[in-house]
């Protein structure tokens, strides 16, 4: 084998090999990308949501994806556009579409901070052991969602329903953390996230 | 650190006729209490930036062709095999007197029935949209589902798999609290449903409701307290002699890697106490709750199962086609650490006893645990008419059966 045909070779291996280790969505990007579509009529392209009340998908944790998707097509989760939406979804379909927006971009953070309120809300999140889980950098992980960046107006709704106990929770932690918000304290806490620039 | 008990959690705007309605119905409404999740409750100050974290499913299963079983690890003479796949978050097992298995889910909400074809198996959904439904005993034709706050039953459902009745409600009154709010159900040999209803947090002193094994008896609904101190079982059985009362208990969190241990009790009568939230392992008081209390003063487990392994579902051996030796062990499924640096568990274990009682704990089945992670997560066991052994796998969603041949 010549230099030429062995760097091919080479080339050839490293492809095969990224095509093993691609997650299963890229096995069909066509398919994926029609799937999408329904997702990012509303919540962005790339899951870069422009709309407040609608959260961005763009690099949320896949396995967070699916118990969210999971939760309204059983109907745990309920949302007059998302659950008709969901009900449709099969296992495959929740699990390309949670790989697709767990490798998106986000786009930066729609918001400028306030310095005060964001300072009001890093203490509430401290106190309240948000980190804990979200990540110093708010990223999440796993079950755990990306609250970087995400919409203040959508945040906020999220902290209030936790706290009402109404929003569908997978193993009621965050029900438990949102027990003692204040509402000064949700307010901080959205604008303190929703300013926090996303990786 | 800061330990609050609250059973009736104060609400903004809640009237004083409200309160009072509260107060009535607590036992049913029984929150767990405001503060932190609960998963971090009980970490000291170093431990605040602690990266560990429970481990959460895929909430579909896992193609069973993907599953490396291979890599499990038997003593000689013993095999495994997927048994049944696609059954997502599989959790607790029974058997029907036809030879239906039942299998429960948690973080979902279905209960799958499989029913053996031979060469194949087939998984019909029974019963889905209700609320962690965790806990499964079969009874008298019933399959009994224990869900978060009540208990329902099916009846003669091997002959309604395809046409599953509506459920009969037997109790809905139960805590509705989500930390260890799950159910483990076990029927026992006086014909009452055991049960746990875990403590509603990592630890505290829990209202007098909760961290209990109770039993329900299903024809009366007269339910009364069985053992106390039980911070959360998810595992129980009757020995196939004495007919003793044998679980597990999950110990508690954030103690350090190496306690406390997980426990292995006998509850040989009523009214037991085995120590939560004062003693650990029956011989570590807590560093804060145990203060001016005595190990002294209760029930010590008959083994410790090593710390944070998570030991869940526990069956005797009473099956024939294992060696002879095997005649009365427990197995217990452990479903593996979060909270520890250096992962545990993730095993099945073996517990046998000498001549005078002594207990020994050994890997059955290991293999699942490696250094880069874990691939799967035993939850429970099921002791087959033939004397093979089913494992459930909520990591994968599936079913594995370990049978031995000479």
């Amino acid at each position: 084998m010549n230099g030429a045909a062995r760097r091919l070779a080479r080339a050839l291996a490293i492809l095969a090999g990224a095509a093993a280790a691609a997650p299963a969505w890229a096995a069909d990007p066509e398919a994926v990308r029609q799937k999408v579509q329904a997702c990012v009529a509303c919540h962005g392209e790339a899951g870069n949501s422009t709309n407040p009340g609608v959260p961005s998908l763009a690099r949320q944790p896949s396995l967070f994806m699916q118990w969210q998707l999971l939760m309204f097509r059983d109907g745990r989760r309920k949302d007059p556009q998302m659950s008709p939406v969901a009900a449709n979804l099969s296992d495959a379909d929740i699990a390309d579409l949670a790989a697709y927006f767990a490798a998106q971009k986000p786009a930066a953070a729609a918001l400028a901070p306030d310095p005060a309120k964001a300072e009001a809300g890093l203490k509430a999140a401290r106190t309240n052991h948000c980190l804990s889980c979200h990540g110093a950098n708010l990223m999440g992980a796993d079950q755990i969602p990306r609250i970087a960046g995400q919409h203040l107006e959508y945040v906020r709704t999220q902290l209030r329903l936790y706290r009402a106990r109404t929003r569908a929770d997978l193993d009621g932690q965050m029900t438990s953390a949102a027990q003692a918000l204040t509402d000064e304290n949700i307010e901080n806490l959205a604008h303190f996230v929703a300013t926090f620039p996303p990786q | 650190m800061r330990h609050v008990l609250r059973l009736n959690p104060a609400r903004p705007g809640m009237t004083a006729l409200m309160a009072a309605a509260f107060t009535t119905v607590a036992f049913a409404q029984a929150q767990a209490p405001a503060g932190p999740p609960s998963y971090v409750q009980g970490r000291s100050t170093d431990q605040e930036n602690s990266p560990l974290k429970p481990h959460a499913p895929p909430p579909t299963a896992k193609p069973g062709k993907e599953i490396p079983l291979a890599k499990v690890k038997l003593p000689a003479g013993f095999k495994i095999e997927l048994w049944a796949e696609g059954i997502p978050n599989a959790r607790s097992l029974a058997l029907g007197t036809k030879g239906t298995v039942f299998v429960s889910t948690r973080l979902r909400s279905e209960v799958y029935a499989v029913v053996d074809l031979g060469g194949s198996r087939e998984v019909k959904t029974i019963a889905k949209g209700l609320d962690t439904p965790n806990g499964l005993a079969f009874r008298n034709g019933a399959l009994y589902v224990g869900a978060l706050n009540r208990i329902l039953r099916y009846d003669d459902i091997e002959n309604r798999l395809d046409n599953p009745p509506e459920p009969k409600v037997v109790i809905d009154t139960l805590p509705t609290d989500r930390p260890h709010g799950w159910k483990f159900l076990s029927v026992g040999p006086d014909g009452w449903i055991y049960f746990n209803i875990g403590a509603p947090c990592n630890i505290c002193v829990p209202p007098y409701t909760h961290a209990q094994i109770v039993r329900l008896h299903p024809e009366s609904g007269t339910l009364e307290t069985y053992a106390l101190g039980v911070r959360n079982s998810v595992g129980m059985d009757f020995h196939p002699v004495t007919k003793e009362l044998w679980f597990t208990d999950n110990g508690r969190d954030w103690l350090g890697d190496n306690a406390p241990s997980d426990e292995l009790n006998r509850a040989p009568q009523a009214g037991l106490h085995f120590g939560y939230p004062y003693c650990h392992q029956g011989d570590t008081l807590d560093p804060e709750l145990g203060k001016h209390r005595r190990c002294g003063e209760f029930t010590k487990p008959v083994v410790k199962l090593g710390a944070h392994v998570a030991a869940l579902g526990m069956r005797f051996y009473d099956g024939k086609m294992f060696p002879a030796e095997y005649r009365n062990n427990i197995f217990v499924a452990e479903h593996g650490s979060w909270n520890r640096t250096q992962k545990s568990g993730y095993n099945v274990t073996r517990v046998s006893f000498g001549p005078n009682g002594d207990a020994k704990a050994e890997v059955f089945l290991g293999g699942i645990l490696e250094s880069e992670g874990f691939w799967g997560r035993p939850v429970d066991l099921l002791v087959m008419r033939d004397g093979s052994l089913l494992v459930s796998d909520d990591w994968n969603g599936a079913i594995y059966r370990v049978s031995y041949e000479k």
